[in-house]
Order: C-alpha cells, then structure tokens, then sequence
C-alpha cells in the first residue's frame, strides 16, 4: 500500500458539537480501490465521521486534524470548493431509501442533477448519462424509464438510484452510511454485490459504515472498529479477527456470536398444544366510501400450524410478507375472515369473534421498537401494570404495587425504577421494562416481534440471555418473529419461513438451517450475513479462533 | 399538560416568545377581571359636556364622543371580547375534540368519513358568513357571535385532533394498550388525549386570538356585542367618523386588540417550541 | 388522477347540497314566516298574503327548496323583496368589485409573502429571519378594518394620496378603479401574507430537514440550491391549503373592509339586506360566497396532482 497517496486519509480527526466532544482523534486511511468498513455501535461517531469527510456537519460544529482526498486537504476548504467535491469526486449513500429521494422528482431529473450541477452538459447528455447510469446499477431503461417517480419503486430499487445519485460522475471515493440496514436480506445481499463491483470496475475506495460484522467480515479490505467517539483498532479484515487486540472488539465480536444457553424443548407424547392455528385468512379491503374497485389483499393466507408448552418457535420472512399480520391476529387485534384459533384446546378468535379477557392474557407480546412502546406520559409502575386490565379480578393496590416489584427485579431492574418516566431508560433498559410488561400477567406465550432487532449487538445479547433465562425458570414459550436469521437460530426449537402470506417451510430449526427444503428458504440463508462463512471465504476459521481468544 | 416537563418552570421564564406572550395575555385578563368589580368610572353615564377630553388624571386615556372614560371602556371591552372568545373556544373543543378522537378510533369507517364530510362542510362557510346568517335570522349580539365563531372552531379542532390521534394509533403503545384489552374510548381519553394535549393547547390559544379578532370584526359592523356592552370593534365603529378629529379614539381600542392578539400568538409559539418533542428530545 | 378528480367532485357536489341545505333551513324555516318576518309584526294582512304567495310559503317545504335550488342552477336566485329586481342583477353589479378585490388582495399577500418566507428561511433563526417573523407576528395580530382605518387616516386624511372611500365603477377608467382597491387590497393582503409567510417559512425550513435535502446535499448542491430546487416545491403542498382557505378569508373579510371604504360590493349588498330584513338577498350572497369557497378548495386539490405525482398516479 505504497505509492500513490491513499484516496482518503483521515489523521488526528477531532469534532465537537457545541462544546461537546464527538469524534477524537480518529485516523484511518483508504487506498484505491479498496473497501474500508467502519463498525460500531450506535452513537460511536461512525456516521459524523462521515458527515466529517462531506463537510456537512450541524451548526456549531468544530472539526480539527486531517482529512485527505487524494493528497488534498478537506479541513479549511471554503464551503463552495466543498460544493465542488461533492458529488463529483466523493459521493454518499444514505440508509433511509424511503426517504432519501425527493418524492416531486423524477429519478431521471435526480440522477442528471448530480451531472447538471457540476458540468455544463446539456440537458439530453446528462439524462443520457442519467440513463447509463441508472442501467449500471440495475435499473436498465426498458422497464425503469427515467420519468418514473420514487413512490414507484420498492426500497431496494430506490436505494440503487441514489447508488446511480453518488456514482454518475465517477467520484474517487464513495461513502456508504448504512446502506442496507432498512432493506430485506435478498435485497442487501444484491445491493452489496452491486456496490462491491463498482469497487472493482472503477478503482474507487468505498467507506462503507455498518454495525453488522458480518457484512464488513464479507465486504471490506480493512476495518475499523469505533467506541465512543475513538477508533480503537483498525486491521485488515482477516488480521482484526484472527488477531483480536482491544478489548472492546473482543467484546463486540463475542457479542454478536452469542448464542444463549437454554433448555432444548424435547417433544412429549400426548402434549396438548398450546396454540394451534388452523387456515387461517386475513383480508384486506381498501374500505372507503369513494375508492372504486375494492382489490382485496391477502395478508395472511391459509396458514396452519401449532406450538407446544415450552417450545419456542421462528417465524422469518421478509418485510410485507405477513408476519406482522399473523402476530395481530394472534393477539386478537385483527378481524379474521376464515380458519381458527385454538388456545390450550379452547377456541381463541375466530371469524368476527373477539376472544375474551382471560383468553387473551395467555398471549403478550413484546415490539421491536423500545421507544415507541411506551406512553411517554406514564411512570414504569403504570406503564408495567396495564395489561392487569385483562384480569377479571382486579388486584389491590398493594398486590398490584408487589405483581410490578416482582416482574421488574424478574427481569433485571431494581424495584424502585417504578416511579420514572421511560425517557430516563436506556433503549435495553427499555426493552426490559416491555418484558416486565408482558410477564405480569403470567402469559403462556410470549411473541416477540423483532424484540432484539432494534438493539445493540451486545445489549442484545443480554436480552436474548434473560429471554432464554425467563423461557425456563416461568415456562413460558415464545413465538420468535425476526428477519434476522441468526437471532432466531440461537433461540428457537422449530422455524417458520414465510412468504407472500403463506408458511412455505417449517422444520426443527436446525434442520431448516442445515438443509433447507424450500427454495425460498435456501435464497434466504443464502442471502442472510454470516460472520463465520464469510471469515472461512478468507481462509479463517471461527471455531478456532474462538477458543483462543475468548477463554 | 402532566408528564416530565411541567415541573421546570424556570424554562418557560427563558423563554421570550412564552414569557412576552404571558404577560401580555396577563395584563388583558386581569384588565377583564378587574372590569368585573371596579371600573375608573361608570360607562353607563354618559357626559356630553366631557366628551373627547384628553388623557388627564381623572381620565386615564381620556375619554370618547359621549364623555365616557376610555380606560372604562377597554377595560369592559375586554372582558367582551376574552369572554366571546374564551367561550367560542371552549365550544369548539368540546364539540371538535370529542368527534376527532371519534373519526381517528373509527379510521377509514363510514363514521370517519361522516365526520370529516361535516367538517368539509362547515369549512365552507367562514365564520363571518355564519354569524350574518345568525344575525339575519335572530338578530344581533354576542352569544349569536359565540355560536358563530364556536361551531367554526369544531372542525378547526375535529380535524386537529384527529390527525394527532391517527398517527398515535398506530404507535405501539396504543397496540399495547390494545393487547391489554382496553378499549377504544378508554384508549382514547387515557393514552391519545394526554399525548396530544400539548397540540391542542397551541391551538387553543392560537383559535383564541382568532376569535378576538373575529369578535371585534363583528362588532365592528354591528353583528356582535351590543350596547351598553362595550366592544373594542363597535369603538373602532364609533371613531371612524371622528377619525380625522380624534385619532386617538381609533388607535387605543385598535392597540387593545393587536397586544391581546400578538399576546396570545406569542404564547402558542411559546408553548409549542416548549413542548415540541423533538425539542425535547434534543434536550435530553 | 382521474379517480381522485372523480372523488374530489363528488366531495365538492356533496358539500354543496349539504350546504344548500342547511341555508335554506336557515334563513326559511327557522325564522317562522318569513314573510312576517320580512315586513315586520305590524304588517298589512294584505300585503302580507300578497308575499307569502310571491314567495310561495303555501306550498310543501320540499317543493319550496328544490324550486330554489333548481333556479340557482340556471342563475336565478329570486326576486328581492326591497330592491324589487331579480337578486341575480344585484349580485352580477356587486361581484364586479368584490371579485376583483380578493384577487388584488391574494395577488399581493403571495407576492409579499412568498420573498419573505424565501429570506426568512435562508437566515434561519439569525436577525434577518427574526425581524421578518417579528414583523409578521404583528401582521397577523392586527385587525383589517382597523389597519384600513389607518391607512384612510394617513394616506387619504393626512397625505390625501387617495380617497377615503366609494368607487368610481369600471366605466371611470381601469386606473381610476384600481386606485380605489389600492387601499381596501392592501388592508386585505396584510395579515393574510403574514400568515401565509410563516406557514411557508415553516415548511421550507421542515422540509430542509429531509433525507432528500441531504440526499441533494451530497451531490454537491449548495444550501440555497437545495432550497430553491428542492424544498421550495415541496413545501408548497402545505402553503396551497392555506392560500386555498386565505381565498375565502379574504371573500368573506372582503364584507367588512368594504364597509370601511363604503364600496358597493356584496359585502354591503349583504348588510344591506340584514337591516332590510330582505332574507332573500342574504341566502342568495351566502350560497355564492359559500359556493366559491367549495369552488377554490377543489381547485386547490386539483393544483395538489399536478404538483405532487403521488396523487396524480393515483396512489393515494
């Protein structure tokens, strides 16, 4: 890595937000056509870090050290010599594809602006370019004309046109913030291919941030790994694995391998089950007094399947595919049109049939996101105690007081946090207090809808420890609803696939993983990240690894 | 108004908008309130023989074409107008609130799309409009002012809630909620109407000043307030003849209006830099 | 589109014969009879009949709306009882004025608003935008007849620059005319472009914290560019709606400021007829003024398509 002078080199970077410190002296540099992969958890300065590189920083920001594009010092550029360099010798993807495209454009007019702004091209040339462009990063003309609108095009198709945005000019260096985290397995696993072969094609250097190893493990050259504002170990990619330095990245690494310890369910002759769901159908009908030809859409279709006491079952499946709806359903919080509920041998919901009170507190559920689950305007205590509302006798003040006690040390949290206001949580402490509030009510199944899927890997980690820890000790059994494959591997006994409404593949979890039956379910694991398979593509074995150095 | 930030009052104090806006909105209210027991002198009387005096020290501000003391006037004249205004808000929040919350728990239902259909229609008529139809029919005066500007503020508020409620619902606290077992109305008044008190505080105050100047625009043209009741609109009526003789009797009622007005301004934008929750959020 | 044009016109037919409705309930109904009502307690028993024949009051309540309603639609609103000419004349003399007036009026709040939201928003939370929200703080708190007022007193009392009231009709001359809205547009607009910049201040500056400003950022847009190419438009979706609703703020303001500058507009045709007790004269004004109301916000939903696609392709 000699020669010529890296693409970007960042020496000594220090940023301030007002006063407070972000970003110390973080340094790493990026030769062409390479990937650098910076990781971290949330708020570790990965994304200021590239806000740093574009000069975009909010107001009241002070940003010392070095910032080299190709030999050229960033720091201290006036902002419309930055104006320049932007878009035309760096460009950046963004994670929100949803929200990263202006919806009154045309994707033709967004991809030529990149062309229009910082060369004299006509119109026609840089649509033609628009055009090239577009076509290169999978959006071919034929069938993504260039005065389609961003509402037309599904995420992953809009995250390739502000790929077709940050590439038009062939810019030197590309920063990827997130770019896949809001997108489905399959649609990631294209979406890095994609960026991958613009690496090689051009010969430019990729900053590509995430928080998944496993995708820098597949992806990157070098990594970086930030904490806190600091870089704390930097490697190349089979170096930083097999030769785990810092603590911190030890740590990490760890973390996101953790499988929690739990009791496999071993099945029993004559169990009854404890949910069965027999064809189950969920209708939607655009209902509105104006809308012309009601279309129905099918969200849940015709599914069968049961669960026993103390069986903790995955339900995967892409974004849309009906898992939500399925979870709904079971909570009694969706008109069914057809099939049955069964609980505990007794019928649940069925069509056009609210399932009663004292059914309905067998079933809880925990969401995924830890800070809209609750009412901001509610202390822990109350916030805990709501689903007692299900009881038919209401406890006293006294025994509901002990009932909120009892489930907030169950699941790690003093007894006293009752009377705070959820803001002053952090977003595990949350989930915890969400667990809290599914448990008090001594359900028999718990769903967890993406419960993990917001959090740190290493807080996740601890979360999926106290799930497996309650699973045991209360009995309690989960339906595990994720589209992160390798959460549900650590902890389910049996999956689900689901797809377009239908489950097209269940099995014993382990079985599913090993030799998937279903194309559908094969094209998922093989999209799906993997921190070991991509380690044992560059010749590192984990299984090694881990027993030197996480003893 | 509960929840984690009431009990910091001293940001409120930092706060220019919140703190020029209340002192102004003070200053008229207790101007209203004292008006309810002592006057400087009594607007009854009149006193031909007093009329367009200067300021002096018997008369404050002075006093108008019929003698009367003009600081009395005001004073009465706003109590007048809070009052109109005061209770055409509370109208249309009782009426509007309720129906909101209705159309957001019914989303996509026919009773939504009745309630959103009756707010299209009221919308279709300006509130100046309804209160000459009003006065047409039963004749002037401020109560027929209160119904006019009340029922235009039930969309104002139907609508406002509604929007507040419908992105609320799909929030997982409220499917929290529903999972255990609570139902609609009593999500409504428990977990919807606190978190979106802030937003209907603003607008309280916001749909206020536009009721004061809606009242002192009918009074003006002799829709609203009749006398003895004195009403900044019907003064203003009053001086425009004697504009050029006595200025000061279109300036003082007109200035009365534009504090009152700007104060209650101040202190909905006040109050909604003060609980926007991404405001908050910044803070934390 | 041509789904969302089908619903919005449905939308708009219904408001109007809701609208209709409640009008003719109203002003025929609830006062009793109206003819009583209309020639007052004291009235001749003859005359009377006489009326309540005119009018048609013997006949079912349902013909008597349905025969009004039928001649709105071919223009006919009936004969006023005072003037003793079809109301229909009266109007078309009156909305000469009236019309041309909300227009001037909206023409300059867009045209005074628009800049200064564009320069607010550009300065955001330094002095220039603070004086510019401050100014228009004060414009939205001060009452239109009263700002009229002084505007009479300075520039037609004291500088004599223009008249204090009347207007000399279209048949004096364009510029004559104008010169006499100049004052009536001005008070108008005031408030209402104080309104209309803040709402559009606030807009831009929201949809300047989108993921598409950075998105438009990062390809190496300057922050004015980004604000002219890329927020100014969207923020307008938000802005129609209140210059929509501002169109009959002004219709309807437009009654009261007519009565400063004594022009013979509807707005004192209406008043007129309240104190002539002429119920006729009122309902017909009302239902044209509440009509064009409904008129401009179906326009405004129509403007909607064509600025955002998501409705055009009828998505929503």
């Amino acid at each position: 890595m000699s020669g010529s002078a890296p693409i970007l080199a960042v020496h000594d970077l220090s940023l301030s937000i007002g006063g407070t410190p972000i970003l110390e002296e973080v340094g790493f540099d990026i030769p062409h056509g390479s990937i650098f992969g910076l990781v971290g958890e949330s708020g570790s300065g990965k994304s200021l870090t590239a806000m740093s590189a574009m000069r975009l920083l909010p107001a009241g920001a002070r940003l010392t050290g070095s910032i080299k594009l190709a030999g050229r010092e960033l720091i201290g550029l006036p902002e419309d010599t930055m104006c320049h360099l932007r878009g035309n010798e760096i460009g950046m993807i963004f994670q929100e594809p949803m929200t990263a495209l202006n919806p009154l454009h045309t994707i033709g007019q967004q991809v030529a602006e990149t062309i229009r702004i910082h060369t004299d091209r006509s119109r026609k040339d840089a649509l033609d370019t628009a055009r090239e462009t577009l076509a290169r990063v999978g959006l071919p003309g034929d069938r993504f004309p260039l005065d389609r609108y961003p509402h037309e095009l599904s995420g992953g198709q809009r995250q390739r046109v502000g790929i077709a945005i940050a590439v038009a000019l062939k810019p030197k260096l590309l920063i990827a913030d997130e770019p896949t985290t809001a997108l489905d397995v399959t649609t990631q696993a294209q979406i890095l291919q994609l960026l991958k072969t613009l690496v090689v094609e051009d010969g430019i250097g990729l900053m590509l941030i995430t928080h998944d190893l496993a995708v820098v493990a597949d992806m990157a050259d070098r990594i970086g790994v930030m904490e806190a504002g600091r870089i704390v170990e930097c490697a190349e990619t089979t170096d930083l694995f097999q030769h785990t330095q810092h603590p911190y990245t030890q740590r990490l690494f760890a973390a996101s391998r953790h499988v929690p310890k739990r009791r496999a369910y071993v099945p029993q002759q004559g169990d009854i089950p404890l949910l069965k769901v027999d064809n189950l159908v969920r209708d939607y009908r655009p209902n509105s007094l104006f809308s012309g030809k009601a279309r129905t859409v099918r969200a849940v279709d015709d599914v069968s399947f049961a669960m026993f006491p103390g069986e903790n079952v995955g339900l995967v499946g892409e974004s849309g595919c009906g898992k939500s709806t399925l979870a709904r359903a079971l909570l009694g919080l969706e008109v069914v049109q057809g099939g049955q509920i069964t609980l505990r041998g007794k019928p649940f919901a069925q069509p056009g049939k609210p399932p009663a009170a004292d059914q309905r507190r067998l079933i809880q559920v925990v969401f995924q996101d830890p800070y809209g689950s609750f009412n901001p305007r509610h202390r822990v205590d109350r916030l805990v105690a709501e689903p007692l509302h299900l009881l038919n006798e209401r406890p006293s003040d006294l025994e509901r007081r002990r009932k909120v006690g009892a489930v907030l040390e169950a699941v790690g949290l003093a007894a006293d946090v009752g009377k705070r206001f959820i803001h002053e949580f952090s977003g595990g402490q949350r989930q915890r207090i969400a667990i809290a509030r599914a448990l008090i009510v001594e359900p028999k199944l718990v769903i967890l809808d993406e419960a993990v899927s917001a959090l740190d890997v290493s807080i996740r980690a601890q979360i999926l420890d106290l799930l497996a820890d309650l699973s045991s000790r209360l009995s309690v059994s989960y339906l595990f609803i994720s589209h992160d494959l390798s959460v549900v591997r650590a902890i389910t006994d049996r999956l689900m696939v689901m797809r377009d409404g239908r489950i097209v593949e269940e099995g014993p979890t382990s079985d599913v993983f090993a030799s998937p039956k279903h194309p559908y379910t094969a094209e998922l694991l093989a999209a799906a990240p993997d921190l070991g398979s991509a380690l044992l593509a560059r010749g590192v074995d984990l299984d090694q690894i881990s027993q030197l150095s996480l003893v | 108004m509960s929840g984690a930030y009431s009990h910091r009052p001293r940001r409120y104090l930092r706060n220019p908008s919140f703190l020029l806006g209340a002192i102004l909105t003070a200053i008229f209210v207790g101007l209203a309130l004292v008006s309810l027991f002592w006057t400087p002198a009594d607007i009854a009387r009149l006193n031909v023989s007093a009329r367009l005096l200067p300021p002096s020290p018997q008369n404050w501000l002075g006093t108008d074409h019929y003698g009367r003391d003009l600081l009395s006037m005001i004073m009465v004249g706003a109590r007048t107008s809070i009052a109109v205004a005061l209770i055409a808000v509370g109208v249309g929040m009782v009426i509007g609130v309720p129906l909101g919350l209705w159309a957001a728990a019914r989303r996509g239902g026919w009773i939504d799309e009745l309630i959103m259909r009756f707010n299209d229609l009221v919308f279709a008529f300006p509130a100046l409009l309804l209160a000459i139809m009003i006065t047409a029919v039963f004749g002037p005066g401020a109560v027929n002012a209160i119904v006019a500007i009340g029922i235009f503020n039930i969309p104002v508020f139907a609508r406002l809630s509604r929007a507040g409620a419908l992105s609320l619902w799909t929030r997982d606290f409220i499917m929290a909620a529903r999972v255990a077992g609570k139902g609609a109305v009593r999500i409504s008044y428990e977990h919807i109407l606190p978190n979106i008190a802030n937003l209907l505080i603003v607008q309280a105050t916001i749909q206020f000043s536009l009721g004061i100047l809606a009242e002192a625009g009918l009074s003006y043209v002799g829709l609203g307030a009749q006398p003895p009741l004195a009403s900044w609109g019907r003064m203003l009526a009053d001086s425009q003849t004697m504009i050029a003789l006595a200025p000061q009797l279109a300036l003082i009622p007109g200035l009365a209006i534009v504090l009152t007005v700007l104060g209650l301004n101040l202190l909905g934008d006040g109050l909604r830099d003060l609980t926007d929750p991404r405001m908050e959020a910044v803070r934390r | 589109m041509l789904r969302y044009l089908a619903r919005r016109l449905l939308v708009l037919a219904l408001t109007m014969v809701a609208a209709s409705i409640v009008i003719f309930l109203l002003m025929s109904v609830v006062p009793g009879d109206p003819a009583q009502f209309m020639m007052g307690m004291n009235a001749d028993p003859a005359a009377l009949a006489a009326l309540r024949a005119e009018l048609g009051l013997d006949r079912p309540l349902l013909v008597r709306y349905l025969e009004w309603v039928g001649g709105l639609v071919i223009g006919d609103f009936g004969q006023s009882y005072t003037y003793r000419v079809s109301v229909s004349q009266l109007i078309l003399d009156r909305i000469g004025l009236s019309l041309p007036l909300a227009f001037l009026a909206l023409l300059l709040s867009v045209v005074i608003a628009i800049p200064a939201a564009l320069f607010a928003a550009q300065r955001h939370n330094k002095a220039g935008d603070i004086s510019v929200m401050g100014l228009s703080q004060i414009g939205i708190a001060v009452p239109n007849f009263w700002f009229a007022m002084l505007l009479v007193l300075l520039f037609s009392v004291t500088l004599r620059w223009f008249s204090a009231g009347g207007f000399p009709g279209w048949d004096a001359g364009f510029v004559p005319a104008m010169k006499a809205l100049t004052l009536p547009a001005i008070a108008l607009a005031l408030p209402q472009a104080s309104i209309l910049a803040r709402v559009l201040r606030s807009a831009l500056l929201d949809t300047l914290g989108e993921d598409y400003i950075r998105t438009a950022r990062a390809k190496g847009l300057s922050r004015g560019q980004a604000l002219r190419r890329h927020a100014f438009r969207n923020a307008l979706i938000p802005v129609l709606t209140i210059i929509g609703l501002q169109f009959s703020f002004l219709l309807a303001g437009a009654i009261i400021i007519e009565n400063v500058f004594f022009l013979p507009g509807l707005g004192r045709l209406v008043f007129q007829g309240i104190t002539q007790r002429d119920l006729i004269v009122v309902q017909s004004v009302v239902i044209l003024l509440v009509f064009a109301v409904t008129l401009v916000t179906f326009l405004v939903d129509i403007a909607y398509a064509f600025i955002d696609p998501r409705l055009r392709r009828g998505t929503v």
